[in-house]
């Protein structure tokens, strides 16, 4: 007998003029190799006229039970039951939904239906999001954050509209609602194909593979002002500030266009990971350390910063420089000093600042966990919780297991898969949790308790 | 004659292939014919005893073919497909007698009337009925969603299903003639053959029924999977029904099947794919997506045993008697198409 490879599927959501039906038209008519079957729910702006395009009617079914996480859609199952016996034909299947849907009838049904799920397989779900209105559409309605929350991909479209320092915030504040999702900016859908389909989104290696920590970094800091300096002794000064210490890193020859930005922050992330060293007023602050800055006394602090040949630093601090009215000078032979200009800076938005009720939080933790206490703990939580629990993925480190296992899971449906051997690699668990109005903290407890 | 490979009572008679998935097998003209369509839109008419081919047209619904059905009688056979298409063939000479444009959505299923005057179509949420010459007689209004099966329950009574309900039509008053609600989406329908007893399929795994004289209802619930493939023995005494690798038989004998229990046809390692009942006895034969058809042979109260087995290439797609029920035809997803002679 030959069962052949389950076909992949991606979801495609976004509101009414997001850029869906451009982004579909782009996948279809770029040279990538692939049969794709697209089943087609609203009709957008632009005509697809390339491939094998079903229209259908959503036609979302609830169970006789009446529980939400069983709703299905009814329309997907019969296309795709029909589709399936000419597998010849196509080798991708793309579901684009209507505007207004909810996103989870969509990817349960690739979990309820058995013989979908034998056929099919979620690869991704992709919400587009029109980076000029989704801050209104956020709060008028709960299928926008519904859209996001379930995402794999963002793409943050018609990025032309906003200012960067805009652009910024919306993306905090998406990642806030989900930190499981790649974010993409584009401004008329023209992402690349790849950063759509053949996700594996539901494959963890490809996604740890692709961002090592699994999670979009955070950073731990608020600041970060580059200066232009020459040779010499410099004078970091410091009036009273909201906290009684600050973290702080100079990175040397740090760029100022955005990548050199970035990839500043990526360097700063390590560098703050590192146990820091605690200074005290008027020391030296070394390069390329983490360091403490120790502001307890009153009035104004003085920290020195020596510079062996002229370059551009980055100061990454914990808070702006404005919290601190934090200031640069050049300590001149003559006593005299002349405050150096910021050359660029950028300010990293704060996290935990978001008021959204769906939001999303990740649960990392070493060890071993007993498989009877974790799954009595699931199964409660997602049997009380299931509903406002939108999706959990990772990954989790059973005790006498030699193979990392697999979670993931919509509403209440969950699928746990052995994977990987573990070999060399320390023994971990990440955990994310996507959903509205979720208790942080009793969720982490009761991860917790399963830990031997 | 070539020597027949022999598994119980099934002995293997000619093998066929067609050019894709197979979607269905149907006995005409006495049994003188098996007619097999494919996905791809291609149909073939076989000698029913050789296996030679009648006669052939390939891809004749543009997109692929979805269902067929050959009407009462065993003399023509209805195609119809993602077009919107409905085609009536002529099984003895392969002549394509009727082309009827229902619209633009997929015909899913087709039904012929018990006296085989009419052929009911179904269209997205609307099932149209047209007579021999290709005319539609009836149109329904809008269903509330997809109609998901269609069967005669009179001679001029139509029973539908779609999420949340089954409805009866009288196609001449154009007349509901009755509406039997329940909150669920039916994937598969049944009719018992007094038409007293539907029976349907649901997609939360049960099997939900109705009696139609009393009103009263009744779910059987706990299968592992939808059960979409459904069927009645020829006295209605016996209800077949798949949903899982398991083939769960209720009994109506007595007062049952409430508070019974099942019989449980427990060989088949992948879901059941198609059940049909001999058209006389209690012999009964389940296909499964593991490639494998088994006869029972069944009691009165459900339970049986296997008396025949056979493997095909891949899921059987499909399960069709003879008319006097001394051969079976199978087809599967690879497009083999096999037949087998009963012995006794």
């Amino acid at each position: 007998m030959n069962f052949n490879e389950k076909v992949p599927v991606t979801i495609l959501t976004g509101f009414l003029g997001s850029g869906k039906t451009t982004l579909l038209n782009r996948i279809l008519t770029e040279e990538h190799g692939k049969r794709i079957a697209v089943i087609e729910n609203e009709f957008g702006e632009v005509g697809i006229d390339q491939g094998l395009v079903i229209n259908a009617d959503e036609e979302v079914f609830e169970m006789s039970n009446g529980c939400i996480c069983c709703t299905v859609r009814g329309d997907l199952i019969r296309i795709l039951g029909n589709l399936m016996k000419r597998r010849d034909k196509f080798d991708y299947v793309l579901v684009e939904t209507t505007g207004l849907a909810d996103p989870g009838p969509v990817a349960q049904t690739f979990f309820m239906d058995d013989e979908i799920r034998d056929e099919f397989t979620l690869d991704g779900i992709v919400t587009l999001v029109d980076a000029g209105h989704i801050d209104q559409q956020l709060g008028r309605s709960d299928e926008s954050s519904e859209q996001v929350a379930f995402a794999d991909v963002l793409v943050l479209n018609k990025t032309d509209l906003l200012s960067n320092e805009s652009l910024d915030e919306l993306e905090s504040r998406l990642r806030g609602m989900n930190k499981m999702a790649r974010v993409v900016r584009s401004q008329q859908a023209n992402v690349p194909v790849d950063t759509v389909l053949n996700l594996g989104a539901f494959d963890l290696d490809q996604v740890l593979e692709r961002r090592p920590t699994f999670l979009e970094p955070e950073y731990p800091f608020e600041w970060t002002g580059v200066y232009l300096v020459e040779a010499g002794t410099y004078a970091l000064t410091l009036e009273e500030g909201p906290d009684p210490n600050m973290s702080i890193a100079i990175r040397l020859e740090q760029g100022t266009d955005d990548p050199s930005l970035n990839e500043g922050a990526e360097w700063c992330v390590r560098r703050y990971a590192e146990s820091p060293e605690v200074l005290s007023p008027g020391s030296v602050i070394p390069p390329e350390r983490h360091i403490d800055l120790q502001l307890q006394s009153d009035g104004r602090k003085s920290f020195c910063i020596e510079v062996d040949k002229p370059t551009k630093i980055g100061l990454f601090t914990q808070h702006t420089a404005e919290e601190f009215d934090m200031k640069l000078f050049k300590s001149d032979s003559d006593a005299s000093s002349t405050q150096i200009p910021i050359e660029v800076e950028r300010t990293w938005v704060a996290q935990h600042e978001h008021d959204d009720e769906v939001g999303s939080f990740a649960i990392e933790r070493d060890g071993d966990v007993d498989i009877k206490l974790m799954n009595a703990w699931l199964s409660k939580l997602l049997a009380e919780k299931g509903i406002d629990i939108f999706r959990m993925k990772g990954f989790v480190s059973i005790f006498g297991e030699s193979r990392r296992f697999v979670f993931q899971g919509v509403h209440m449906l969950f699928d746990a898969q052995p994977e990987k051997e573990w070999g060399d690699m320390p023994r971990q668990n990440q955990l994310v949790f996507i959903g509205r109005n979720l208790d942080e903290e009793e969720i982490r407890e009761g991860f917790d308790g399963c830990l031997i | 004659m070539k020597s027949s490979r022999r598994a119980g009572i099934l002995r293997e008679g000619w093998t066929a292939h067609v050019n894709d998935y197979a979607i269905g097998c149907d006995w005409g003209l006495n049994g003188d014919v098996l007619v097999v369509c494919d996905a791809l839109g291609d149909i073939k008419a076989f000698n029913g005893k050789s296996g030679k081919l009648l006669w052939e047209f390939t891809e004749i619904h543009d997109n692929g073919l979805l269902t067929t059905s050959v009407n009462p009688e065993g003399s023509l056979v209805a195609t119809a497909g993602q077009d919107g298409n409905v085609f009536i063939w002529d099984l003895s000479s392969g002549i394509c007698a009727t082309k009827f444009k229902i619209g633009s959505g997929w015909i899913e299923h087709l039904s012929w009337s018990q006296d085989g005057k009419y052929l009911a179509a179904t269209c997205s949420r609307n099932v149209h009925v047209i007579n021999e010459k290709g005319e539609e007689i009836w149109k329904s209004e809008p269903h509330p969603s997809t109609v998901s099966a269609i069967e005669w329950s009179k001679k001029n009574e139509l029973a539908t299903a779609c999420y949340g309900r089954v409805a009866f039509y009288d196609v001449k008053s154009s007349k509901l003639s009755q509406k039997l609600e329940w909150k669920g989406s039916l994937v598969s329908m049944v009719l018992s053959p007094d038409g007293d007893i539907v029976a349907c399929g649901s997609q939360d795994n049960s099997v939900h029924f109705w009696r139609r004289s009393t009103a009263s209802d009744s779910m059987m619930s706990g299968y592992p999977g939808k059960p979409s493939s459904l069927d009645f023995d020829h006295s209605g005494t016996l209800l077949a029904t798949g949903g899982g690798e398991i083939v769960t038989v209720w009994s109506f004998q007595n007062s049952g099947p409430e508070g019974t229990r099942p019989g449980q046809l427990e060989l088949q390692s992948k879901p059941i794919s198609c059940l049909s009942f001999a058209p006389r006895g209690k012999q009964l034969a389940s296909g499964s997506r593991d490639g494998t058809v088994i006869v029972w042979s069944l009691k009165n109260d459900g339970d049986g045993n296997a008396v025949g087995a056979a493997m095909m290439t891949d899921q059987v797609s499909d399960i069709s008697w003879r008319p006097d029920g001394r051969a079976l035809a199978a087809t599967d997803g690879k497009g083999q198409v096999t037949t087998w002679r009963i012995s006794k």
